[in-house]
């Protein structure tokens, strides 16, 4: 029996009765992972307004450290490195975002046709699926980043032709169940068409789903684009995250300077802040939108 | 909140660990090295040199790509041999040069042994140069350069089929190996048997592993030559060389710039700066592009770089700008006397305001040098040039640059010390096979027929202080004319522990002392101080 | 019966599948192997003659047609012969068997270690389910198994080894190093393969960590459970005996999977720590464009990963009594 209500109690007495209640909101931590995520978000949209320097410019003296001047010194060719990180943030917001909305979209259309129209459709796509789950993604992604060239739309194109398959998958699997439903059945036979059925009933049911789902390919392809970067394939001029990284570590006598300390630190923290608060906010609306995957029983 | 917390964690780990180390490392240096340089013992057990697996060591197997034929060089031994100030006999006791350049005739020495205990005779060295000549060697010199190769008594006699004065050194450093052996073989490449590595060099093989790049040579008791002062010597893979030397697992170590400091402090220490015999060079693609054929817009490009700015941030100060006379100062034919351009942005911009409208132009590289291109397009931009920066692999580079299909590229290679003659296939550009004769023509587009008169005559010139008036003149049209732009070349610093071994020393052409084989040798007899 | 043909079939087909795209991969990159123009910095330069290129590419067939080529790499395969490489002068299959152990000793270390404390700290939690203990390591797990590996990794070749030089920082072992004994020589080993693994292990523990939380709880509630206790029998009896066993069939499962995902985290930490394995050459032959071994490179690990798929298929379909008993039933 599931208890479902919608008041929150901040403070409980014992630990299970507050696992019974539904959250409707974002936990504490969720909240924290959204307004990182916006902060970092609007910077980097605003990073001319954030910065006086330029992130292409050589603006300062070599591996400068942080000073009023730069906020967090400058690389070996004196560009400004908080001038970077801001404007490097594009890149991921831009690789994540986009990556996300193609392949979450893209992939919920696919999957939506593979569940309902069954059949031949549904096994082709299956397939396909199943090909694309067992290629490593990483070399592919090595070979083709070779061969276009490195530039944030081959990062693009090659994320997102490996990130729809889970979006597909797991649609498809919501959208066989729904499928049998009584309402749908009677529906169908009422006549109605399978732009009305999809409108109506099946984008409501798939939405939550797939938003979730494109957080979770949003942060893995940043992460992804970042890992390119720093072994060195990404579009070199770019200030992408990874790749201030990739310059950093080809500094010859990294370890033995203290140059990391600013110029290594920041693109990672920059990083890791960004790709945890996207986890742990896919993971709270995770719950919201799904009880199902809470497990709870009563 | 707890999530920051452990991030905030995290970065406290990197603080404290970049606290400590710095002050407390120099310290520990400072206590136990203090021995004052002593001179090294004759012969040394073995000595430590950084590995990395750069191929099976004969002249087909090893890899193009890094130090392997120096490696391979230690097993076999060639006709002549460098030292610091040329070439030296070495296999053979003599040579002359006679029809102007066409035929060659080494006096092979007699005595030479085998590793497997043959003898080697001058057949085996004729073969040598006929399967060299059939089969290109890793590292080939004479591919299809000689036309025939016969023996008389006990000299081998070497017929081209065109004069060429690069000829001499290329035959000089062909590697001999065993007819008894190598007779047989038709895939030499493939040939990786331990029968492959028997040569009459110095060492021999006594371990390898690919996966790991591991070596070991050890000293050939029955060598002819001078004896061996290193007894063993081992490459060793390590994770960061500068540690490793620190720590007594390497004799040798290239040091960063920034580093250097830290090295000085240390008496027992010598630190050598490297001759500047590798660089980067910036190309025009005269044939594509149309207006690259001004040289007022190549000149101007050669006005608004600071060849020094590149020298100072890309290389930490480890490096020597470029100079238009192409040819870097350490290298033997050198000219020092020539006025290069200077920095002059106003000129720069002067120039191309005379031009008139100068389309933007892609510049094309690799990875390795994007932050080259960077400042150079920074610099450029400022004087009115405006480029594009494109990067791709680095063979995908190397493909377009061959086949012209770029506007600028900028292009890093070693050998810059080499024989003079490689200043063909830099200003006329088109020909990258070293045995070829250069072509009148050129590159589409770059009309300098004096140049390329000039660069046809001393390519047969046998006579040495006649070629080297020759290339003095070549090199003033580069800089008149400024077919390309050498960026810089970079000049690192080296150390190692005289007490330890001193025997290091450089050949004239070459910039790196472990890989001459002169090092690991008594200077005396053939390989006697000049 | 009908059940494996099919399921076999299906693998096969996507095995061909991946056979075609790997020949197709790598010849699409332009620039060729046999072109040396550029060097590393201070390496000399290698110039082939027009006249050697042609020669190699010759002897290595490259200079057939694109459908010759594939036929000749079809056949091939079938015996086992993955060809010779380009660049190090050696079958292909002699240098992936050397290096294969290097790669497979870190993710198998990675996926038995992560499991392991994956498994008994999710268990820890799921007895004390959003009581203190839960409350400390499930946000500590969440956090680390979001922290990419090479991001992971870096942190520990700085902190770890570079500063405080506790740990080699790359290798896999010291060479011509005389060790008295195998346990010497298996200590050089692990010292060296401390940080790699340690890397692969933390970020592989938080997944097994919530799964083996989830699955020990949905079994902790059950009825059997319930039963169990009634009947007075300890804790750790029910968790070991009853429990345990069933929430281990989804943990066992996901091992096998993640084996494959592993693989990728493996190429990006060998490449930070320099570590000897498959994923190291694979970026080595990409750079220098040797179509054999990055044909034989991506075809050993699509191979590892569809193994894991099987596995765990095969694993599921055993472990899981409701499934076996279904698949005696059905045909």
């Amino acid at each position: 029996m599931k208890t479902v209500s919608l008041a929150a109690t901040a403070s409980s007495d014992s630990a299970s009765k507050a696992a019974r209640i539904r959250k409707r909101y974002l936990s504490r931590s969720g909240r924290c992972a959204l307004f990182l995520l916006l902060t970092i978000a609007l910077l980097s949209i605003a990073a001319p307004l954030v910065t006086s320097h330029s992130p292409q410019i050589v603006s300062g003296p070599s591996l400068a450290s942080p000073s009023l001047a730069h906020p967090l010194g400058t690389d070996e060719l004196g560009v400004d490195l908080w001038a970077q990180l801001v404007f490097g943030g594009r890149i991921s917001l831009i690789v994540g975002i986009a990556t996300a909305i193609l392949a979450g979209i893209g992939g919920g259309i696919i999957g939506i046709i593979a569940g309902y129209r069954g059949g031949l459709t549904d096994r082709l796509i299956m397939r396909l699926i199943d090909i694309l789950l067992v290629l490593p993604d990483l070399p592919v992604m090595i070979v083709l980043a070779a061969f276009f060239g490195p530039s944030v739309v081959t990062f693009f194109v090659v994320l997102s032709a490996f990130s729809w398959v889970t979006t597909a998958r797991i649609v498809r699997s919501r959208v066989l169940v729904l499928r049998e439903r009584g309402y749908i059945k009677m529906a169908e036979s009422y006549g109605a068409g399978t732009f009305y059925l999809l409108h109506r009933h099946f984008l409501p049911e798939i939405f939550p789903l797939a938003t979730v789902g494109m957080i979770r390919l949003a942060g893995r392809a940043i992460v992804a684009e970042a890992g390119l970067s720093f072994l060195g394939l990404g579009d070199p001029t770019s200030r992408s995250w990874g790749l201030i990284m990739h310059h950093a570590l080809s500094f010859n006598g990294i370890y033995y300077t203290d140059f990391w300390k600013w110029w290594l630190l920041s693109p990672w923290l920059a990083l890791t802040l960004t790709v945890t608060a996207l986890a742990i906010l896919g993971r709270d609306l995770e719950k919201i939108a799904d009880p199902r995957m809470e497990k709870r029983q009563c | 909140m707890n999530k920051l917390l452990d991030i905030l964690f995290v970065v406290l780990l990197f603080c404290v660990a970049g606290c400590d180390d710095n002050q407390a490392n120099q310290a520990n240096q400072a206590e136990k090295y203090d021995e004052s340089t002593a001179k090294s013992p004759a012969v040394v057990d073995v000595i430590h040199l950084e590995g990395g697996d750069w191929g099976y060591p004969t002249p087909f197997a090893h890899y193009p790509r890094g130090p392997g034929g120096f490696k391979m060089a230690l097993i076999f031994d060639s006709l002549l041999e460098r030292d610091e100030k040329g070439l030296i006999p070495w296999l053979a006791t003599a040579y002359s040069i006679e029809d102007k350049g066409l035929t060659y005739r080494f006096r092979i020495r007699p005595g030479v042994y085998w590793q497997d205990g043959t003898i080697l005779t001058p057949e085996d060295v004729a073969f040598s140069l006929q399967y060299a000549n059939r089969y290109g060697a890793t590292w080939s010199y004479v591919h299809h350069a000689l036309d025939t190769i016969t023996v008389e008594n006990d000299s081998v006699v070497v017929r081209l089929r065109e004069p060429q004065a690069v000829m001499l050194d290329s035959i000089g450093r062909t590697r001999i190996i065993p007819k008894h052996i190598w007779e047989k073989v038709d895939n030499p490449k493939e040939f990786t048997t331990p029968d492959a590595i028997i040569g009459c060099g110095p060492y021999t093989l006594s371990a390898y592993s690919k996966e790991h790049g591991t070596y070991r040579f050890t000293a050939f008791d029955n060598y002819w030559g001078p004896k061996p002062r290193v007894k063993t010597i081992e490459f060793v893979p390590v994770s960061e060389p500068i540690l490793a030397y620190e720590n007594h697992e390497l004799d040798m170590v290239g040091v960063p710039p920034d580093v250097l400091p830290r090295f000085q402090e240390i008496k027992s220490n010598r630190i050598i700066r490297n001759p500047a015999f590798w660089g980067y060079r910036l190309l025009f693609n005269m044939g594509r592009v149309k207006v690259l054929q001004d040289v007022r817009i190549r000149r101007a490009t050669a006005l608004g770089i600071d060849r020094q700015e590149l020298v100072d941030k890309i290389a930490r100060g480890a490096a020597i700008p470029g100079r238009l006379s192409i040819l870097p100062p350490d290298h033997v034919m050198a000219a020092h006397d020539l006025a290069d351009l200077p920095l002059d942005p106003v000129q720069a911009r002067a120039l191309l305001a005379e031009v008139g409208n100068v389309p933007a132009m892609e510049l094309l590289c690799s990875g390795q040098e994007v932050r080259i291109a960077e400042l150079l397009r920074q610099r450029l931009g400022e004087v009115g040039i405006d480029l594009s920066i494109k990067t791709v692999d680095g063979k995908s580079r190397d493909a377009r640059v061959r086949g012209r299909d770029y506007q600028l590229a900028i292009i890093g290679h070693g050998g810059w010390g080499g024989d003079a003659g490689y200043l063909s296939t830099h200003l006329l550009g088109d020909v990258f096979d070293q045995n070829a004769a250069p072509s009148a023509s050129g590159i589409d587009g770059f009309e300098a027929p004096e140049l390329a008169a000039l660069l046809s005559q001393q390519a047969t010139e046998i006579d040495a202080d006649k070629r080297r008036e020759s290339l003095h003149q070549i090199q003033h049209l580069a800089i008149e004319l400024v077919p390309e732009i050498p960026l810089f070349y970079t000049a690192g610093y080296t150390a190692y522990r005289p007490a330890t071994y001193d025997g290091w020393m450089n050949m004239y052409d070459h910039h790196s002392m472990q890989h001459s084989k002169l090092s690991y040798l008594e200077r005396s007899g053939a390989a006697a101080k000049r | 019966m009908q059940h494996i043909v099919k399921n076999l079939s299906e693998y096969l087909l996507t095995f061909l599948v991946i056979l075609t795209l790997n020949f197709v991969l790598p010849r699409v990159m332009p620039g060729d192997p046999f072109l040396f123009l550029s060097s590393d910095i201070g390496e000399e330069i290698a110039r082939f003659t027009p006249a050697q290129e042609a020669a190699y590419r010759q002897q290595y067939g490259l200079h057939r047609p694109w459908p010759q080529q594939y036929g000749i790499y079809l056949l091939r395969l079938l015996r086992g012969d993955l060809g010779y490489s380009i660049y190090y002068n050696q079958e292909v299959m002699a240098i992936l068997l050397a290096r294969l152990p290097w790669t497979l000793l870190l993710v198998l270390s990675a996926v038995f270690l992560s499991t392991i404390f994956g498994t008994l700290l999710g268990s820890l939690s799921a007895a004390f389910r959003d009581r203190a203990p839960d409350r400390i390591i499930y946000p500590l797990m969440i956090t680390m198994s979001e922290i990419p590996p090479f991001l992971l990794g870096l942190v520990l070749l700085f902190v770890l080894a570079a500063s405080m030089h506790l740990f080699p920082l790359s290798g896999a072992m010291t060479h011509f190093a005389r060790h008295e004994n195998i346990w010497s020589t298996l200590t050089d080993i692990a010292h060296h393969a401390t940080l790699p693994v340690l890397t692969l292990t933390l970020v592989r523990t938080g997944a097994m960590y919530l799964l083996a939380r989830n699955a020990m709880t949905t079994v902790l509630t059950r009825d059997y459970i319930r039963t169990a206790r009634a009947k007075g029998l300890g804790p750790a009896r029910i968790l070991a005996r009853h429990s345990l066993r069933n929430a281990m069939i989804p943990v066992i499962t996901r091992v096998f999977l993640s084996l494959g995902g592993l693989v990728g985290s493996a190429i990006l930490v060998e490449n930070v720590f320099a570590y000897p394995g498959l994923g190291r050459l694979m970026r080595e032959s990409v750079m220098v464009h040797d179509y054999p071994m990055i044909q034989g490179i991506f075809l050993m690990v699509t191979l590892f990963v569809l193994l894991a798929n099987g596995l765990a298929d095969l694993a599921y379909r055993r472990l899981d009594p409701r499934i076996a008993e279904k698949r005696g039933g059905r045909s």
